[in-house]
């Protein structure tokens, strides 16, 4: 009896492999293959597209997609096989160490055939170029923002925060939070996000890496940046670290989504996303101001990228898909601002009156940050995500737990940072 | 069948020399290796294979994008003179295994010593107390456990019963490795049950006889009970000792991946695991794979070595 079975199964299995022998080489002349990280609302809107565009009669495309965390491998993983997908969602951190092994092509020639970028955003433009050659088409562009919870403000009584809102006013607005009973801190500890730092460092005219892959901070740098933390969270302006320690990145667990604080620092495609998982009514927020007139540290960044695998052997219709997925005015209503605004300015103006409440004030906000935006810093070296990750995060902890003052964190941050740059150099 | 038994049998035209132990392996055992090729192109294939890949990956400098490029021992020069991380992974591993495995194999033994009274509805308490071990390694458990230990979890509730303010315990630098700590030693199914068994190994004309002569019960344990078990406690430590080295999952979910808060969950496999799939460092990661199968190989030795001096065998 089981012999039966077993046989019979045998024989389902190798028909079902045969079958797929078969009819896998005709897939792989069509299909163009598709490989980006984000969550279920990123894929539906994605699929979306994909659908639209086996309609509108190009190929079919078989998309893959996994978390920010799991993406990196796994793409790393099948470029060593030399297995890499067609297209590739990319980001400002990793197109320079992917551009200069060829594992994502040039697109060059492309430009004007295929790929059509006529009333493209120049910045937008000059952010997928390594070398002087593009190698990656923005799918739109955001800034750094703080989500705000407008409840929690209008409990305490005090103004949103804007334009001119500085780090000295977190403290005031701390002082209403407490007399009023909000019963939460003002801000997340801002002195483990690593673009809350480079926003405030560029308000005081440095930046976090040179052009040629280098710290470009120092010491007395790291040391005050310590230093204004401790003080928010002496005064209970910041959350707690051991809140903030529960923050482990999902949008689930940032403090703001916990209820810990009333303001995080994020980006300005995540309102939609915030808005989903959060009952208050959230907007959004320029960083805080250094100074009333001191430079506002923003600028407007390529949220990510599409670019092309170098080994692919379909890269004409590739850059005819990427085309699509940017110019198409249907594709961008189904795309939303999900990925940031729209580079092209048809887009653009043809998505804005269809786009609901949220998604117009992520619009508007990077439509209007005029004066607070500065020039795109150059791409951060390889290294940057480690020193992010593994050194940046874990002294903001330090010096937050009381297991290192300021004036030590700051120096070590340096260091670390030279020594991990120096390394992967 | 019989066919080649009945060749097997006549002399080979090159005498007894050649009738080699090959020959005789392969006549007696074909069949047996036939059956045994799927698994031994797996093993090949997906274990060793990788595994001598991994120690030459271990000699070079390899970031899954370029070919590996050969640096000699440079990788395990860096671990033990320039790798403060590698210390820190080091100690925090070290302390997991240090309280986690005789903890666990006490409330094991404990929770064995209960059980075998011989109560009503022993399996189901069994079943019950294995199920942990079950879930042990599980993603769901490590969320669960997560939920229970933060700031506003269950754990913190129940203490508010008694007026105490707890902290949040899994996000506190003193006190996250204890809940991976707790979350193993409730994972003690495994050992409880491997207890068990060597618990009615133990011939009960012993403690009869002990009874007789007015030993008590505490005394019965620590004279009859813990001399014949620790055979057993050999094994279970042993088993627990490997299993602590290689935890990964739970300081995985719980932490995210970041092994913090400050690097107080960043046990050695964690650590690995970044090295290799966040940073892309797939030649120290080897390094530091090969490090940890070497000191896991010391640890499991000295046991052994030790053993003749308190492991007694009923012989």
């Amino acid at each position: 009896m089981t012999m039966k079975l077993d046989r019979r199964q045998f024989l389902l299995g190798t028909t079902a492999l045969a079958a797929a022998a078969g009819i896998s080489p005709a897939f792989a002349q069509e299909a163009l293959r598709l490989i980006f990280w984000g969550s279920q609302a990123r894929a539906d809107r994605t699929y979306g597209v994909t659908d639209l565009y086996a309609k509108a009669g190009g190929p079919a495309i078989e998309g893959e997609f996994l978390a920010w965390n799991d993406y990196w491998p796994k793409l790393a993983t099948q470029t060593a096989g030399g297995n890499a997908p067609d297209v590739i969602q990319m980001d400002y951190r990793y197109i320079v160490e992917y551009a200069k092994r060829n594992a994502i092509a040039p697109l060059d020639e492309f430009v004007g055939g295929a790929l059509n970028l006529a009333d493209f955003d120049q910045d937008q433009l000059d952010g997928g170029k390594v070398d002087g050659k593009l190698y990656g088409i923005s799918l739109g562009a955001n800034s750094v923002a703080l989500m705000v919870n407008t409840v929690d403000f209008e409990k305490a009584g005090v103004e949103l925060p804007g334009p001119n809102t500085t780090y000295a006013d977190l403290t005031t607005i701390g002082e209403a939070f407490k007399s009023k009973g909000v019963g939460k801190a003002v801000i997340a500890d801002g002195s483990v996000s690593e673009p809350m730092y480079e926003n405030w460092l560029r308000q005081r005219g440095k930046a976090l890496y040179t052009a040629d892959g280098k710290v470009a901070f120092d010491e007395a740098d790291a040391t005050e940046w310590y230093k204004l933390w401790a003080d928010l969270r002496a005064a209970g302006v910041c959350v707690t670290p051991d809140d903030q320690a529960l923050d482990t990145g999902p949008l689930e667990t940032t403090m703001i989504t916990l209820g810990k604080a009333a303001v995080i620092p994020s980006n300005s495609n995540q309102l939609v996303a915030f808005q989903a998982i959060n009952k208050d009514k959230i907007t959004i927020a320029n960083f805080p101001r250094i100074a009333t007139d001191a430079p506002g540290g923003h600028y407007r960044k390529p949220s990510m990228f599409f670019s092309i695998g170098g080994t692919s052997a379909q890269k004409e219709a590739a850059a005819k898909f990427l085309s699509f997925f940017v110019n198409d005015q249907d594709a961008s209503k189904v795309l939303g601002v999900e990925r940031g605004i729209p580079c092209s300015k048809a887009v653009r103006e043809a998505l804005a009156p269809t786009l609901d409440e949220q998604s117009q004030i992520a619009l508007n906000f990077v439509a209007n940050l005029g004066p607070l935006l500065g020039a795109l810093p150059p791409s951060p070296p390889a290294a940057a995500g480690e020193i992010d990750a593994s050194l940046f995060r874990t002294l903001g902890q330090e010096v937050g737990f009381g297991a290192k003052s300021p004036e030590q964190a700051g120096p070590e941050l340096v260091k670390g940072a030279t020594d991990i740059l120096n390394r992967a150099a | 069948m019989t066919a080649p038994a009945v060749e097997a049998s006549v002399p080979h035209p090159g005498g007894a020399v050649y009738q080699s132990w090959w020959s005789r392996v392969w006549q007696n055992h074909a069949p047996g290796y036939l059956f045994l090729i799927p698994w031994l192109i797996g093993f090949l294939g997906l274990t060793i294979g990788p595994i001598i890949t991994s120690f030459y990956l271990s000699f070079t400098d390899f970031d899954l994008l370029t070919p590996p490029e050969w640096v000699g021992t440079a990788n395990y020069v860096r671990m033990f003179t320039a790798d403060p991380k590698f210390i820190a992974s080091m100690q925090v591993t070290l302390t997991f295994v240090l309280f986690s495995v005789p903890l666990k194999l006490a409330f094991a033994l404990g929770v064995a010593l209960l059980l075998n009274r011989g109560m009503r509805g022993l399996p189901l308490y069994r079943a019950l107390f294995y199920l942990p071990s079950l879930l042990g390694a599980s993603v769901a458990i490590a969320i669960l456990w997560r939920q229970l230990f933060a700031g506003d979890g269950l754990v913190n509730d129940f203490l508010s019963v008694f007026g105490i303010q707890g902290p949040s315990w899994i996000s506190n630098p003193r006190y996250s490795l204890w809940t991976l700590i707790v979350l193993s030693i409730w994972q003690f199914g495994s050992p409880m049950i491997i207890f068990l068994a060597g618990l009615r190994q133990i011939p009960q004309d012993m403690y009869e006889a002990a009874s007789l002569d007015g030993a008590s019960r505490w005394r019965q344990f620590w004279k009859i009970t813990l001399p014949l078990l620790t055979p057993v406690v050999f094994f279970n430590a042993i088993i627990q000792t490997i299993e602590a080295f290689k935890s990964f999952t739970p300081a995985f979910i719980i932490s995210a991946g970041t092994g913090n808060p400050i690097n107080s969950t960043l046990f050695y496999t964690l650590y690995l695991y970044q090295e290799a799939f966040g940073f892309f460092r797939m030649g120290y990661a080897s390094a530091l794979a090969w490090f940890l199968l070497l000191l896991v190989a010391c640890f499991t030795a000295f046991s052994f070595l030790t053993s003749k001096y308190w492991v007694h065998y009923d012989d």
